[in-house]
């Protein structure tokens, strides 16, 4: 696969730039031999960029984060409705897993409350280049979305409408996060900055935060708003006050760029993982960190995030698995497979309904795949992207998720079967 | 969420041990923590009450309404409301959800102290500098007053009306200087100048019973949480802990009330007096600042003995405030008009920086596990390590957290995006390119002005200011997110 790409590779002025600029990617994967580097993670983007046929620089690191969901309750709803339904409107035979993995707790519980049935409701397009996250704000009403176009377009996620376009970064963005009250957008950029944006008057606040040293990679609002985490190719993790626009704390976390950061629900931890494989989690109020998970196999981990109560951090990694780590014990309590992530930094995140979770993330086969949490089994699978499917949101009140992707477009997918959230 | 993952005996720590870092906006007179501990307000020489987040230390709030110091602080229970209190002779209660004044209570002298009622954001206690204390009442728009007695409740033991007569003339003298809320709000503690403590009842505004604690001046009160002990500072030197008797019995007898000396505290070779003094979080040590000294004192109080002295600035330390749940005190400098934070200073564990190191005592023999060196294929290790992910795994239900405060719809502060801190490092402006000058006194505060020359400045600067300040001041405000 990778052979198939790399004919026309090496001629391409920003993969040379890039390895020249920024140090010494080539080096780095010699160093680690054993695991794909970050350096060769970012290669494989860009040469799929070219399977698209856009500018090489088309497609950044692109991950996922989301903060607009964190902090939220799970819904009340009785779950009496949705058992009912059960035994008719499984998923069809399309959906029907492949490699379903049983584990005993299947066996011992097989009326599973889940039953999700996603269709796919809008397509929104604008962006000229890949779209590398989407997110839902806190009060449902807006869909964000950042590309590789140097532009966020802030859509209404009940009709689609498109609603503002905020330019103001000279590179790609990798990207956002809302604030709590749903009137400020952050976005991490290649052009190392971080901007706030007032999403009523689409102007970017006076003071952008200036200080990482490389492309910023994720970012992550603390609950109260307060303050932002954001990680970076310059490995680093910083926590910024978002006041005064001010570095409290540089944490030299990883010996990889930063793919992914999360605020705990509380707002006390944060988690963080990079490109050498390791999930760490830090103390907000004394920048230590606490605990740190590493899977045997060390693959790049690009995208983390903590489950709503807090209790686990789910993380992707390049080895085509989202693992749930109970990080107290510091212990994988969960695999998730089938879906393939190898090359970028996808993302996803936890949905529910009837008090029962799911796993949504985004896959290289352009498909969104949906998990059961406990059983592991993939409950549905979304067709409907023509490129990879780079990050995925679920909206904090409805059934409803949007999908971002190396095609241009931001899909809104509905769950019609389950209106009782 | 932190809690499980922090080394125990970190935890275990329950007293600050080190300087830990300093908070300046101003000059500071006196802070204040919110029940939360989240936020930490701070009044200052200028009349200017700032708001810091105690996550960021970084000012979340600029409050602009006394002309003079800032005398005392006190927060709603939520949060939202903070009442400020100035030797210009005003009060003032802020929303902080858009900083604007809600209400603002006139005297005829100076403000010692002004407290909320800890239920009742609308009612307030005020010791005023050489008057009567009020019990204000706000909750209309122009504040009612109820004068509160200072004279002392004696038992009308002899009918010699000579003596009645000498002792009523001195009680006439006597003023109360400092003045709070027990912690169901039904009973107001007062301490006078002659060293009497005077429990006031709060709906009938009556003195109900007085103990004489000290021969001087009682110069401060304050009561722990629960409300169940009480501190008292006085200027014989002596700083006094009491059991505070249930006031809310309902078959409470006011001429059974006792009120005990549990511990005295003093330091008898240096006969320091104490500027301030303040409760740990659980009650269980005392802390107090001292006068003409760059040390403050911790007490625990279980056996009565001084377990630190926290030392660090160089200067006097005026007002000390205990973290509501964390061992972190913080003091005004009397000199800068600093604000210093001492806490606890936690080491990194190694351990924690991968997850197969382990922190050792000792040197420990190594025992292989069994099947530590056999070979498997790797497939077979994946399937039996999915196969064993069997437990069950809930990703939603919150777990109510020990000690966190959990309200229905508790109050949070909006973040400013906007906040002026031109004052808050070194007072000094850039000129030009490289050329930097101090700040000439007076120079931004034209708002001042502006509020004293528009007569009733308050009802003035609420109509056509978010925050005290006028915005034809044309001040640095780019964008409002509270709008």
């Amino acid at each position: 696969m990778d052979s198939e790409y790399n004919g026309s590779r090496y001629g391409s002025p920003d993969e040379l730039g890039a390895a020249s600029y920024y140090g010494s990617p080539t080096l780095r994967r010699a160093s680690h031999s054993t695991r794909q580097s970050s350096a060769e993670v970012r290669r494989h983007r860009d040469r799929d960029s070219e399977d698209v046929e856009e500018s090489p620089d088309e497609l950044d690191h692109t991950f996922y984060r989301d903060e607009t969901r964190r902090g939220r309750r799970r819904s009340s709803a009785s779950s009496g409705e949705n058992t009912v339904r059960m035994g008719d409107a499984g998923p069809g035979p399309e959906d029907e897993p492949e490699n379903e993995i049983l584990s005993p707790l299947d066996r011992m519980q097989p009326a599973s409350h889940l039953n999700v049935h996603y269709k796919q409701k809008l397509i929104l397009r604008g962006h000229t280049k890949g779209v590398s996250a989407v997110k839902f704000s806190l009060d449902g009403r807006w869909i964000a979305s950042c590309s590789a176009d140097a532009t966020i377009k802030i859509w209404d996620a009940a009709t689609g409408k498109h609603s503002q376009t905020l330019e103001g970064h000279l590179a790609g963005i990798s990207t956002i996060a809302w604030s709590p009250d749903s009137k400020t957008l952050a976005s991490g950029s290649d052009d190392k900055s971080i901007r706030l944006w007032d999403i009523h008057t689409g102007k970017p606040h006076p003071v952008p935060f200036l200080g990482h040293h490389n492309f910023v990679y994720s970012i992550a609002f603390s609950p109260k708003g307060n303050m932002l985490a954001s990680g970076s190719y310059d490995e680093a993790l910083f926590l910024w006050d978002v006041r005064a626009a001010r570095l409290m704390r540089s944490l030299p976390a990883h010996s990889d760029p930063v793919g992914g950061v999360d605020f705990v629900r509380d707002g006390t931890l944060v988690v963080s993982c990079a490109g050498d494989g390791l999930i760490r989690i830090w103390d907000t109020a004394t920048g230590q960190c606490l605990r740190t998970l590493v899977h045997e196999d060390n693959a790049p981990v690009v995208s983390a995030r903590f489950s709503p109560n807090g209790k686990y951090v789910l993380a992707w990694t390049l080895d085509s698995c989202v693992r749930l780590w109970n990080y107290v014990e510091g212990r994988c309590v969960k695999t998730y497979q089938g879906h393939r992530n190898e090359k970028f930094s996808i993302g996803g995140t936890f949905g529910w309904q009837n008090d029962a979770a799911f796993v949504v993330s985004g896959s290289e086969d352009n498909r969104i795949y949906i998990w059961n949490v406990r059983s592991k089994e993939v409950l549905q699978r979304l067709e409907g992207h023509e490129g990879a499917v780079l990050g995925v949101d679920a909206h904090p009140t409805e059934n409803l998720l949007v999908s971002c992707g190396l095609d241009h477009t931001v899909r809104v997918w509905r769950d019609d079967g389950g209106h009782n959230m | 969420m932190n809690l499980s993952l922090i080394d125990p005996f970190v935890l275990a720590q329950d007293y600050p041990e080190s300087l830990t870092g300093n908070l300046r906006s101003g000059h500071a007179t006196c802070v204040k923590f919110n029940r939360k501990g989240d936020f930490l307000a701070s009044g200052r020489v200028d009349g200017i009450v700032v708001i810091f987040d105690v996550e960021t230390n970084g000012l979340a709030r600029k409050l602009r309404g006394h002309t003079r110091q800032i005398q005392s602080l006190s927060w709603s229970r939520d949060g939202r409301y903070l009442l400020s209190s100035s030797q210009d002779w005003k009060c003032v209660l802020w929303d902080l959800k858009d900083g604007s004044r809600v209400r603002t209570a006139r005297f005829e002298a100076p403000v010692y102290i002004a407290e909320l009622h800890p239920f009742n954001h609308l009612l307030a206690v005020a010791s005023l500098f050489e008057d009567q204390p009020v019990l204000v009442d706000l909750s209309s728009t122009v504040p009612v007053k109820h004068i509160l007695p200072s004279a002392p409740k004696r038992p009308r033991v002899d009918e010699d009306s000579a003596i009645n007569e000498k002792q009523a003339a001195q009680d006439a003298k006597q003023t109360t200087c400092v003045t709070v809320f027990t912690a169901s709000g039904n009973h107001i503690l007062a301490g006078t100048s002659k060293g009497w403590l005077n429990i006031i009842e709060t709906s009938s505004c009556q003195t109900i019973h007085s103990t004489r604690l000290s021969t001087s001046v009682i110069i401060y009160l304050r009561l722990t949480a629960s409300g169940r002990d009480m501190v008292v500072n006085s200027s014989d030197r002596i700083i006094r802990t009491i059991h505070m008797p249930n006031l809310d019995d309902p078959d409470l007898n006011p001429e059974n009330i006792k009120v005990e000396v549990e511990h005295k505290f003093q330091d008898v070779v240096n006969r320091l007096s104490w500027n301030h003094v303040a409760f740990s979080s659980t009650g269980e040590y005392i802390t107090a600042s001292t006068y003409k000294n760059h040390d403050i004192y911790v007490w625990e109080r279980s056996m009565g003995s001084l377990v630190k002295i926290l030392e660090g600035p160089k200067e006097e330390l005026g007002v000390v405030e205990w973290h509501p749940h964390r061992p972190l005190v913080a003091a005004c400098g009397l000199e800068s008009g600093r604000v210093y934070l001492w806490s606890v200073i936690t080491p990194q564990r190694w351990s924690a920086l991968a997850p197969d190191f382990v922190e050792i005592e000792e040197n420990v023999e190594y025992i292989e596990r069994e099947d530590e060196f056999d070979i498997h294929p790797p497939e077979e290790i994946h399937k039996r390590q999915l196969d064993l992910e069997d437990e069950d795994v809930d990703v939603l239900t919150i777990e109510p957290v020990k000690g966190e405060i959990e309200e229905e719809n508790s109050f949070t502060m909006p973040v400013l995006l906007d906040i002026d801190d031109s004052e808050s490092s070194e007072e000094i402006v850039a000129v030009g390119p490289g050329t930097m000058r101090r700040k000439s006194p007076g120079e931004g505060r034209e708002w001042m002005n502006g509020v004293e020359s528009g007569g009733s400045g308050d009802e003035r600067g609420k109509k056509n200011t978010a925050n005290g300040t006028p915005k034809s001041q044309g001040r640095n405000r780019k964008r409002k997110v509270d709008q």
